[in-house]
């Protein structure tokens, strides 16, 4: 498995986990809590870099050379193309939850609906970076 | 569509066993990268092709064939 793959693996599993972690507490808050709280995001967002930032430098000790390597032009098409596949998905959910957010009143339009789809973005984009190292392409 | 094949795999054993890793670092790409291009799942683009054609000191059409599907 090669170092840009290991990134990808580590960028899907720490914002699934960790945003989800944020997005559990957030359903599963009560009335009064729920909402848009500045300080969980901002707690959620520091846990993600040092959880990414070390499990990084954990991967990269153990291959030196492959981490100091740029990207080489595979590994850029790759990149190009997940982040089309995240990009249309993102662009599609945004103009779905503009949609129902604005007819269907029970589905609150707010920051945190934007924040899962930014999310869920994301870790499309991850996946398909996966995939594609997986099948070879 | 047409399909490109390679003979890097042949080639490398002809120049000294020379392993992917080491093709991969003359190239500028991962060994990965490499792997991918010989099982025809990566198309190089035309400078990395260049590139591995140079290391082999073959023309183009030495190392990839392109066979056009009907």
């Amino acid at each position: 498995m090669s170092f840009r793959e290991k990134s990808a693996w580590i960028s899907l599993l720490s914002m699934a986990g960790i945003y989800g972690v944020y997005f559990w507490s957030f359903r599963h808050a009560g009335p009064q809590a729920r909402g848009f709280h500045f300080g969980g995001l901002l707690g959620t967002i520091s846990a993600l870099v040092v959880v990414q930032i070390l499990l990084t430098v954990g991967v990269a000790i153990f291959a030196p050379t492959e981490a100091n390597a740029p990207r080489d032009e595979r590994d850029k098409l790759i990149e190009l193309r997940a982040m089309r596949v995240a990009y249309a998905a993102l662009s599609t959910s945004v103009a779905f939850a503009c949609f129902f957010g604005g007819f269907i009143p029970p589905l609150v339009f707010n920051a945190n609906s934007l924040l899962f789809i930014l999310v869920a973005a994301e870790i499309m984009r991850s996946t398909c970076q996966i995939v594609q190292y997986r099948r070879g392409a | 569509m047409g399909t490109i094949r390679n003979e890097i795999r042949r080639l490398r054993f002809e120049h000294g066993e020379m392993t992917q890793q080491q093709l991969a670092e003359k190239i500028h790409v991962t060994r990965q990268t490499v792997n991918a291009i010989e099982l025809g799942k990566y198309s190089p683009s035309l400078e990395a092709a260049f590139r591995i054609a140079a290391v082999f000191g073959k023309p183009l059409e030495g190392v990839f064939h392109y066979s056009h599907d009907e």
